[in-house]
């Protein structure tokens, strides 16, 4: 009937069939685009990178994400916790399968398996952690009928999530025989992103020395910034020395799962052959981030916010018809704008230049912009992109949980704490100058596609300059990449920078935002699922403040 | 006159008649026959004529005269309370039932022309609930007595002795007797899986005697009209409307439109004026929105292109003013035709029957054809004088093209065969969403869609359903049972049969690139696959029936021996063949390399084990006692559980026997029934269930080497086994009244049943922190109660003259409710689609698949109004307004309800048989009351932002305008939020109830006299009109809405509506 029973898969080959399982489940195939490690939805809508996109009424169940309006009765949040626990289940089955190892086995395989397995553990636990905050912690010795459905969500699991990591560090080798699995180094870098997460800003800043001074990826590539910002977001160009960790992607493998299932939903609309996928219009970028990416004279970013006055914010298409004339933009604004979001009269990719509204779904809904840094290459479709389901979106494209340019930025925030200023400077300027050399868009002619220009900062004058520099940084950087709203949250920032954000993006897209409001106390942690609460108990699961 | 002695013997075609009613005429005097049919009566009076009435006889009246012996033969009349049915592993009289068993003639399942048997039933027979669609060849929802549990409530089928759970390889015209039995004391001898009724079907056997051969021919020819589109917005209404809405959204802003404010709507296909302006050009290449005066189609034609091979496509979209009928387009007039040829006969030594039939039906719906043809024979021989073997068989092979829908496992292990087409996003939804400024082609004669923009992403049906041309669904089944019956004695007979299904299906499909969508499929696809599965069952009884002067005794018992079907299957598919021609296309012929995919499967069945038992005992024709006992044993359960025991007891007393009844000679038979039993059932539970299973491959692995094109094949734990399930039973209890009054002219059959389940199977919804992958064991977590009433009454007797009429009345009252689910999971919820909650929960105290959500008790009608009322999410003018439940001032997840269900409290149907001379005229009134319907497809028509731009239906023109605030209907706007189209609530559920003329028949019987001079024995002719008219309230296409599970049905997404049809027929016998 193709089913196993638990004592076919305790050989060496069986627990990495179980490994790889756990693995699998980072995308949160078969539960919902929200519901990825790659937070789209969570970090990045809610953040204020995109709004939901599409149309009004399409998926409607996620727009409750940028208007702050989620109920604990949402299937989307439901669907998060599922899928991570699902990871977690995983990840358990492995450690308690490894427990009865077959003969074939050895120690130093028992240490790999279980470190990557507990390595999958924290990940999972770091996700639920900071998207709802308060949940169980269940770990290889409760399951099913032993209790697992009465622990409760009382204890704060920080130290957990700790304790697998310090297991990973230990017991992961530095080099591993498949790129994609978690190296020594991997867990290191996310132990210090925990401890940044908790503000333990001096024992982060000592792990994220050690990364940057020693770590290699698992095939032996010594961390560094990859020369060009957009390799990060080609298929051709995964695993790069960049990738600390990465969700694999595969496309054409049988099975559409394994190609970025989260990610099918955010490419340009009815793009019919002129454009990726054609499918469905959302994800898409916020005005808000666009005008971030204008710069002064010194080609520094507009740190003051005066990026969204009517003088600085940029030129759009916004109610203009594809066939009516329009001219982009021509200020000065940061390269990686057109590599980070898709607007009309740029290049798109090696497609065409983006059209406008012709590619967007309702305008009125989801503004002018369309995403781009995890769409596929025209030369790449039907190669590194999945023809077997409904749409072409499904791609090979990896997305790093955790990339080199993460780990500086946050390496520089530790700085900006509790170290040297200058240190931070100079990781702010490595990312600074690797979007200055590296190649911009170019219009067919070869001419740039737009005025880009960045310059590097030459000080920092206060700690606070040096904070808001190094948080801007990482918006510009890390945009769309599902990291803004739990940066937010984590810096305390959250309800002013949101509120901030609908009042100028409600102003252009009213539909969209009405009646959002990000309030302190509740909105930085989604609610536990009222599915859950009901399952298992109010006693056990108590619900989160504020719904 | 002197009082004196009569005596005689009252006899029937198959010996004495005990119990007949002897009364002599014009007074009270009368008594009964005893169990030798011998009856003494004191007669007096000048000319005293008896009258001589039975159960099952013709009333007769015969003159006396002088005579003190009168011995009096009677003529069988088939009543309802006559027949013989059959029950169990053998054949009863009516006379003996105890338990609650119903019948239903051929003759009237016939007119319906239904591709399969089960949906002929509806209505037909109390306690029996059928939801079916206007799909030809599809399954329905058929419920005896409710749903005893959450899955695998399907009746079983027991064809000639062989149980199965799909009867879609019958011919109708093959079908003799079709019994329904419906509690413990009656079905229970089918042990475990008679949980939900026994329907049992018997098919024409020839006459054991020396005769010639007899040929039949029964034909019918009709058509089905496919009926009218549901009203949708007119292209001139569909942009007026879209300039509403932006002024609506601006009201609900607190401003007024400008010159700037209709900017951006609908792609820019109206212009951006103060009002809409229709265009002529829907797309030309990129450019859209345009005047014909734009537009050199001469120079447009050389740039067309729609074959995204030679380069990028290039589509010219002209507008459709008029407005495209996208209903119209997608369905048809559908003609059908059935025929069938019966060859029986039989010498005193054997009898055979032989069939030939076929029914070719084409669905309403364009590239949608049923076909079947089968073969039937069934023989039987004397081997020696004791020794009889005999066989019952039937080869089917059915053609299913352009199926909408899943239609279930049709391998017959399946308990759950549902039609999911209901509540799918179907062709049936498409053209009520494709905008009807769209038209079908496009300038050049290539398909047009919603590639021009502004439309969203409604797929072109007419083009879906051209694609289905050749996909194609083909079916073999080999069904039937060879048996050998010896006499022992001439009261002991010993049997042994086995029967079972040998099935096999085959597949392919094309699925074509395309390019006339905003979101189209660009790859093509060719998958084939194929199956098969071998259902058995080996049954050995032993049965003793014989008489000791007043005493009658009936037993059985039986051995018997299952699988409910095991098989295999495979599949594959390829992409992008050099050619896509289909006579080109095959898996050989799509691109190598790994978008070739094979899948294969590979399923066990339930093995079961079985000794049963059944006694009757009968005293007098007055006391009937039956007792049956079965202990089934089945491999779905852990050794420790695997065997249960399942008793029934039932009595009837015929008070019509009794002395004191001999003085109302009104009651011509009067029978109390009483009956109790346990059933099991494991329908709902899987195969494997007791163990712990890991699964997984490619759809859970990973490309842990990073290779961007393979993965390692990834396992979690797939189920969670436990070995503790142990069956679930239901008690059931009945007390019922067979009567016969007026000369038999008034029958009554009257039931009150309950049906109480309890260790109900069920897969109760993992708590998150488990891993929810893996499938949860089936526990035993529930109960279940069904309480009913089912009455049949008929009335027969003559107008004047030769008008004769017969009349029945058959009434269902059903209550279904859900006792209790283990209180660690408190409900379940389910269906519904494009909602951010479920509309349906199950939760004790309510019945199955109840719909749930908020209740709106209106619109609000101004802001003011809303700042007053209780806080609610998105609460604006024009929006829902629900109803705090709780009072505590604000609108949230506590305050759902529920909304109705989907479970019909009443059913039932009368029939009216009018005879004249040769004439007869037939008609059939169903009704289902009491039922609701989850109308989705609102979310679709209803609501401007539910894929703004697509097609609105009629509703919206009563939508919620500040002007116009008496209005169930919200304002159309684009907000999407808790306020308007996001929530279940009650503005989906509608009124279910039905009433439908399901035919109107008139036949014309030519005289045998007339007849037999061109030699033929039977000649009929007869036209019908089906579904003549329905009676409801319910604003979808048809209010018969099922679903893919019992758990959530009656949500109607995209039904496929049963339409009014026409047929004659001819059928004569030589």
């Amino acid at each position: 009937t193709g089913q196993l029973s638990g004592a076919q898969l305790t050989s060496k080959a069986g627990l990495d069939g179980l490994l790889i399982g756990a693995y699998a489940q980072l995308n949160a195939r078969g539960f919902s685009q929200s519901a990825s490690s790659f937070n789209w939805v969570r970090g990045s809508v809610s953040g204020g990178d995109a709004n939901k996109g599409s149309n009004s009424g399409d998926f409607n169940a996620l727009t409750p994400f940028q208007t702050f309006g989620i109920q604990p009765t949402s299937g989307e949040v439901n669907a998060k916790w599922n899928a991570m626990y699902e990871g977690i289940s995983r990840c358990n089955s492995t450690l308690r399968s490894l427990a009865s190892a077959g003969s074939d086995v050895t120690a130093a395989d028992k240490a790999r398996i279980s470190g990557e397995a507990r390595f999958l553990r924290a990940h999972y636990y770091f996700e639920l952690k900071r998207a709802f905050n308060m949940v169980p912690y269940v770990d290889e010795t409760k399951d099913y009928g032993t209790g697992i459905e009465a622990v409760p969500n009382s204890a704060d699991i920080w130290s957990n999530i700790e304790a697998d990591l310090t297991y990973a560090q230990t017991n992961l080798p530095v080099s591993q025989g498949a790129v994609g699995r978690a190296n020594k180094w991997a867990a290191t870098a996310y132990m210090a992103k925990v401890l940044l997460y908790q503000k333990k800003y001096a024992a982060a800043k000592a792990l994220f020395d050690q990364v940057i001074a020693s770590g290699v990826t698992s095939d032996g590539k010594k961390y560094a910034l990859v020369a060009n910002f957009q390799d990060n977001f080609n298929a051709a160009k995964d695993n790069s020395s960049e990738s600390v960790f990465a969700i694999q992607a595969a496309a054409n493998t049988g099975n559409s799962d394994n190609a970025n299932p989260d990610l099918v939903l955010n490419f340009p609309y009815n793009t019919g052959s002129n454009g990726p996928a054609g499918c469905c219009g959302f994800f898409a970028p916020s005005f808000e981030l666009a005008n971030s990416f204008r710069v002064d004279a010194n080609g520094l970013p507009l740190l003051d916010g005066s990026y969204n006055s009517a003088a600085n914010q940029l030129k759009t298409d916004q109610g203009i018809a594809s066939s009516a004339p329009f001219t982009p933009d021509a200020g000065p604004v940061d390269p990686r704008l057109d590599w980070s979001l898709g607007r009309r009269g740029i290049p798109y990719l090696d497609w065409q230049a983006h059209p406008g509204l012709d590619w967007i779904r309702d305008q009125t809904f989801a503004g002018p912009y369309s995403p781009i840094k995890f769409v596929f290459y025209k030369s790449q479709d039907k190669s590194l992109t999945d023809g077997s389901s409904w749409t072409d979106g499904y791609s090979a494209i990896n997305y790093n949980i955790i990339r080199y340019a993460d780990v500086l930025l946050m390496a520089a925030e530790c700085e900006v704490e509790v170290g040297s200023l200058t240190t931070a400077l100079s990781y702010v300027n490595q990312i600074r100058t690797r979007a200055k050399t590296g190649a911009y868009v170019k219009t067919a002619a070869g001419a740039p596609a737009a005025n880009y220009q960045i310059g590097t900062y030459t000080s920092f004058a206060s700690k606070e300059a040096a904070r808001t520099a190094v948080q801007f940084e990482r918006k510009l950087e890390l945009s769309g990449e599902g990291h803004r709203f739990y940066d937010l949250v984590r810096w305390g920032t959250a309800a002013t920078v949101l509120n901030n954000f609908i009042a100028y993006e409600s102003k252009l897209l009213p539909v969209g935002y009405t009646g959002a409001k990000f309030t302190t106390g509740k909105d930085e942690y989604l609610p536990i699922p009222q599915t859950q609460i009901d399952s298992q108990g109010k006693s056990v699961l108590t619900q989160n403040p504020g719904y | 006159a002197q009082d004196r002695r009569l005596t005689g013997k009252i006899t029937g075609a198959d010996g004495p008649v005990p119990g007949a009613n002897v009364v002599l005429k014009g007074t009270q005097t009368g008594t009964a026959t005893d169990a030798e049919g011998n009856y003494t009566l004191n007669i007096r009076g000048a000319n005293p004529v008896l009258v001589i009435s039975a159960i099952g006889f013709k009333t007769q009246e015969i003159t006396v005269g002088n005579r003190t012996t009168a011995n009096v033969t009677l003529e069988d009349d088939a009543t309802a309370l006559s027949e013989v049915v059959v029950t169990g592993y053998s054949t009863e009289n009516r006379r003996d039932v105890t338990g609650a068993v119903s019948t239903v003639k051929p003759a009237q399942l016939k007119v319906v022309p239904s591709a399969n048997v089960e949906q002929q039933l509806q209505g037909r027979v109390a306690g029996v609930t059928v939801i079916t669609n206007g799909q030809p060849g599809t399954s329905s929802q058929v419920r005896v007595r409710g749903f005893g549990s959450f899955n695998g409530n399907q009746p079983l089928y027991v064809v000639d002795g062989v149980p199965t759970q799909n009867i879609a390889f019958l011919s109708p015209d093959d079908i003799e007797s079709t019994t329904v039995l419906k509690d413990a004391a009656s079905a229970s001898i089918y042990g475990a899986r008679a949980a939900s009724g026994v329907i049992v079907l018997t098919t024409k056997k020839g006459q054991r005697r020396a005769q010639k051969l007899s040929v039949s021919y029964d034909g019918l020819f009709g058509a089905t009209d496919p009926g009218k589109s549901l009203p949708i917005l007119n292209p001139q209404e569909q942009a007026d409307w879209s300039w509403q809405a932006r002024k609506n959204d601006l009201f609900q802003a607190g401003k007024t439109p400008d010159a700037s404010s209709f900017a951006g709507i609908a792609g820019g296909q109206y212009g951006s004026g103060l009002t809409p302006v229709l265009p002529d050009y829907l797309l030309v290449g990129s450019r859209s929105g345009l005047a014909a005066s734009a537009v050199d189609l001469t120079a447009e034609a050389a740039k067309y292109n729609i074959n995204s091979a030679n380069g990028a496509i290039y589509n010219v979209i002209p507008s459709n003013k008029a407005g495209t009928d996208w209903y119209g387009a997608i369905t048809r007039v559908a003609p059908m035709m059935r025929h069938s040829i019966g060859f029986s006969g039989g010498t005193e030594s054997s009898r055979f029957y032989v069939s030939l039939a076929m029914q070719k039906q084409a669905g309403i719906i364009t590239n949608n054809d049923f076909s079947r043809y089968t073969l039937r024979t069934n023989t039987e021989f004397d081997i020696t004088k004791k020794l009889r073997f005999g066989e019952n068989f039937q080869l089917a092979y059915i053609s299913n093209k352009g199926v909408l829908g899943g239609v279930g496992n049709q391998l017959g292990n399946s308990t759950n065969n549902n039609s999911s087409s209901s509540s799918d996003e179907n062709e049936v939804l498409s053209a009520f969403r494709m905008p009807p400024i769209i038209p079908i082609y496009n300038s050049f004669g290539g398909y047009a869609g919603t590639a021009a923009p502004g439309f969203n992403n409604p797929r072109n049906p007419v083009a879906d359903r051209q694609a289905n041309a050749n996909n194609g669904n083909f079916n073999i089944f080999g069904f039937g049972n060879a048996y050998l019956e010896y006499d022992v004695i001439p009261s002991l007979t010993l049997r042994s049969s086995i029967g079972g299904t040998y099935f096999s299906n085959y597949f392919n499909s094309y699925g074509r690139v395309q390019y006339e969508n905003s979101e189209n499929n660009t790859t093509y696809t060719y998958s084939e696959g194929s199956g098969y599965g071998l259902a058995w069952t080996f049954t050995n009884t032993a049965a003793f029936k014989q008489k000791f002067g007043r005493h009658d005794v009936f037993a059985l018992g039986g051995i018997e021996a299952l699988n409910t079907g095991a098989g295999r299957n495979i599949n594959g598919s390829g992409q992008n063949p050099f050619s896509t021609d289909p006579n080109y296309v095959t898996i050989g012929t799509t691109t190598p390399g790994a978008t070739r995919q094979v899948n294969s499967g590979y399923g066990l069945g339930n093995k079961f084990y079985s000794l049963f038992a059944q006694a009757r005992y009968t005293y007098n024709d007055k006391y009937i006692l039956t007792g049956v006992i079965r202990r089934d044993g089945s491999s779905q359960f852990a050794a420790a559980n695997r065997y249960g025991v399942f008793p029934a007891v039932s009595a009837a007393w015929r008070l019509s026997s009794e002395e004191f009844m001999k003085n109302l000679p009104w009651v011509s038979d009067l029978k109390v029934r009483g009956g109790y039993g346990i059933m099991g059932n494991s329908n709902g539970l899987s195969a494997t269930n007791q163990y712990n299973l890991y699964g997984g491959g490619a759809g859970q692995g990973y490309d842990i080497a990073g290779t961007n094109g393979s993965i390692n094949s990834g396992f979690n734990r797939s189920q969670i086994g436990n070995p503790a399930a142990k069956w679930e039973s239901s008690i059931t209890s009945n007390i019922g009244i067979d009567g016969a009054f007026f000369n038999n002219k008034l029958e009554v059959v009257l039931d009150f049943w309950q049906k109480d389940t309890k260790d109900l199977l069920y897969q109760l919804s993992l708590p998150g922190v488990v891993g929810v992958r893996s499938a949860a064991p089936f526990k035993n977590v529930a109960s279940m109660s069904n309480k009913g009433i089912d009455l049949l009454i008929t009335n027969r007797g003559t107008l004047s003259g030769d008008l004769t009429y017969e009349v029945t009345g058959i009434a269902s009252f059903l209550n279904n409710k859900i006792t209790a689910i283990d209180p660690s999971v408190p409900y379940f919820t389910g269906g519904g689609t494009r909602l951010s909650t479920a509309a349906v929960r199950n939760q004790p105290g309510y019945s199955m698949s109840s719909f749930y959500g908020y209740n709106v008790i209106g619109l609000f009608n101004s802001k003011e109004e809303v700042a007053a009322a209780p806080t609610q999410d998105g609460a604006g003018p024009g929006r829902f307004r629900y109803q705090d439940l709780n009072g505590d001032g604000k609108i949230d997840a506590d305050d759902r309800t529920f909304l109705g269900n989907p479970i019909p409290k009443f059913t039932g149907s009368i029939t009216l048989t009018l005879k004249y001379k040769g004439f007869d005229l037939n008609t059939n009134l169903y009704a289902s009351l009491g039922n609701k319907i989850f109308n989705n497809q609102r979310w679709f028509t209803d609501f401007y932002p539910s894929f703004t731009g697509a097609a609105m239906g009629g509703r919206v023109k009563d939508s919620w305008l500040p002007t116009h605030t008496n209005t169930t209907v919200p304002i159309f706007e684009s907000a999407s939020n808790f306020s308007t189209n996001t929530q279940a609530n009650s503005y989906y559920v509608e009124n279910g109830s039905y009433g439908r003329m399901q035919y109107l028949n008139l036949g014309y019987t030519f005289p045998a006299a007339m007849l037999s001079k061109v030699n033929l024995s039977r000649l009929r002719i007869s036209a019908s009109a089906t579904n003549l008219f329905t009676i409801t309230k319910y604003s979808g296409l048809d209010p018969g809405v099922g679903g893919s599970a019992d758990t959530n049905f009656g949500i109607d997404v995209g039904n496929y509506p049963v339409q009014r049809g026409y047929n004659v027929g001819l059928s004569f016998g030589f």
